[in-house]
């Protein structure tokens, strides 16, 4: 859990956000097993981050390769993997003045 | 003969009337670690949709969610609210083009990385960021080159696209009105099997003269959302995990921490 505490110094930055080492990015994890490379998470991704790669039983979902990829971990491809090969895994921080506060962990709706 | 089939129709209502009270009895009441009611379902289960089949939506169907947006909470009942709907391709085309020949311009100006004015584009991302932080978020502002390189559209292909419009003049927070507004219709569309996607981005047409006077987009109105509407292709609809965020809950004379 992060500190829940933006700095003086801290709001005072903005941030450039191709720096990995300053800022992360959503990121999904794959499932390379269950993944049948369908491509529909690559087609609705809003990050454009998904691409499908490989022929016949080794087409599978990959996540691009950029050090800030645009992924903002919305899981909108997890919603529409019906495999449940892919889900966001680090949901993003872009630290300084857009410092993310009072964040908990990824969790599925709860019934209470 | 006519009386028997009276009788039927009778016993048919009834048996529908029996069924609707057997599915809204999960409605409007609550046992604990019961299942999703249906609205529950809706909320939870709702995703932007990005990828539209080509199908037009009928129009009575628009109508009805337009509807759900009509009856929204409104601070101080001002209904700050004016919609307009764009059923015609060639003018969603048009509008699609126009904001990615914008993007492409804003990408020019503030993307440092590809932009060929380098460090000039940094300084000015640095500067607009604290003009305007967050329409320069990270996420919007990585949206611009992603829609200026054609890699994330404006509408994502919707054959539908309600505009909302903002009356300035409206009680209070008009802002909020709109975004409840909108949310109700959404909503409204999800339960009725169709697809939307709130499109912010349509912030870009205020720097068009043309587009401000064709969707009336002048004053006291300023064009605050969008909403895609379309058919989804395949079922993009889903639950799926979120972040928890951290809730102060204030009981007996103290504060604790739930999530
Ligand atoms: C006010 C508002 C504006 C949005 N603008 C855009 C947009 O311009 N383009 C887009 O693809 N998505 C847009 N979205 C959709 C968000 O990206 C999306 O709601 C968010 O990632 C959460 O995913 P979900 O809607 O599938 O739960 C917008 C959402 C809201 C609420
Ligand atoms: S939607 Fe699922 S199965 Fe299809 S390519 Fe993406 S991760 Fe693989
Ligand atoms: S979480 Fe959203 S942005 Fe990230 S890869 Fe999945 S669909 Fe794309």
């Amino acid at each position: 859990m992060e500190m829940a505490f933006l700095s003086l110094k801290e709001r005072m930055t903005i941030p450039t956000y191709d720096d990995p080492e300053r800022c992360t990015s959503g990121r999904v994890a794959i499932d390379h097993e269950r993944c049948n490379g369908c491509g529909n998470c690559a087609l609705i991704c809003p990050g454009a981050c998904l691409y499908v790669a490989g022929v016949g039983k080794d087409k599978k979902a990959y996540m691009i390769d950029k050090p800030v990829p645009d992924c903002m971990s919305c899981n909108d491809c997890m919603a529409i993997c019906k495999r449940g090969a892919i889900r966001a895994d680090v949901t993003y921080d872009f630290g300084g003045f857009y410092k993310v506060l009072h964040r908990g962990e990824l969790c599925p709706p709860r019934n209470f | 003969m006519t009386e028997t089939m009276d009788k039927e129709i009778d016993v048919q209502d009834e048996d529908e009337a029996q069924e609707q009270k057997r599915k809204l009895g999960e409605m409007y009441a609550w046992q604990e670690g019961m299942s999703w009611n249906p609205v529950e379902r809706v909320i939870l289960e709702r995703r932007s949709v990005r990828k539209y089949k080509d199908r037009q939506v009928p129009e009575k169907l628009v109508r009805r969610v337009l509807e759900a947006g009509r009856f929204a909470p409104s601070a101080g009942n001002s209904q700050p609210w004016r919609f307009v709907v764009v059923r015609d391709r060639e003018m969603i085309e048009e509008m699609e083009k126009y904001v990615r020949l914008r993007c492409r311009v804003l990408k020019f100006l503030l993307n440092w990385q590809e932009s060929p004015l380098g460090r000039l584009a940094w300084l000015n991302s640095q500067v607009s960021a604290r003009l305007i932080p967050n329409l320069m978020h990270p996420i919007p502002f990585g949206a611009i080159s992603l829609i200026a390189d054609g890699k994330l559209k404006l509408f994502h292909g919707a054959p539908t696209v309600i505009l909302i419009l903002m009356d300035r003049r409206g009680a209070a927070k008009p802002a909020v009105d709109v975004g409840i507004c909108g949310q109700n219709m959404v909503l409204a569309a999800h339960s009725l099997g169709l697809g939307t996607c709130w499109v912010g981005f349509v912030e870009v047409f205020k720097f068009g003269t043309k587009w401000k006077k064709k969707l009336g987009i002048e004053w006291p109105y300023r064009l605050v959302e969008g909403i895609a509407l379309g058919y989804p292709v395949g079922k993009p609809d889903g639950m799926i995990e979120r972040e928890l965020r951290e809730i102060d809950w204030w009981e007996d004379g103290r504060k604790r921490i739930v999530f």
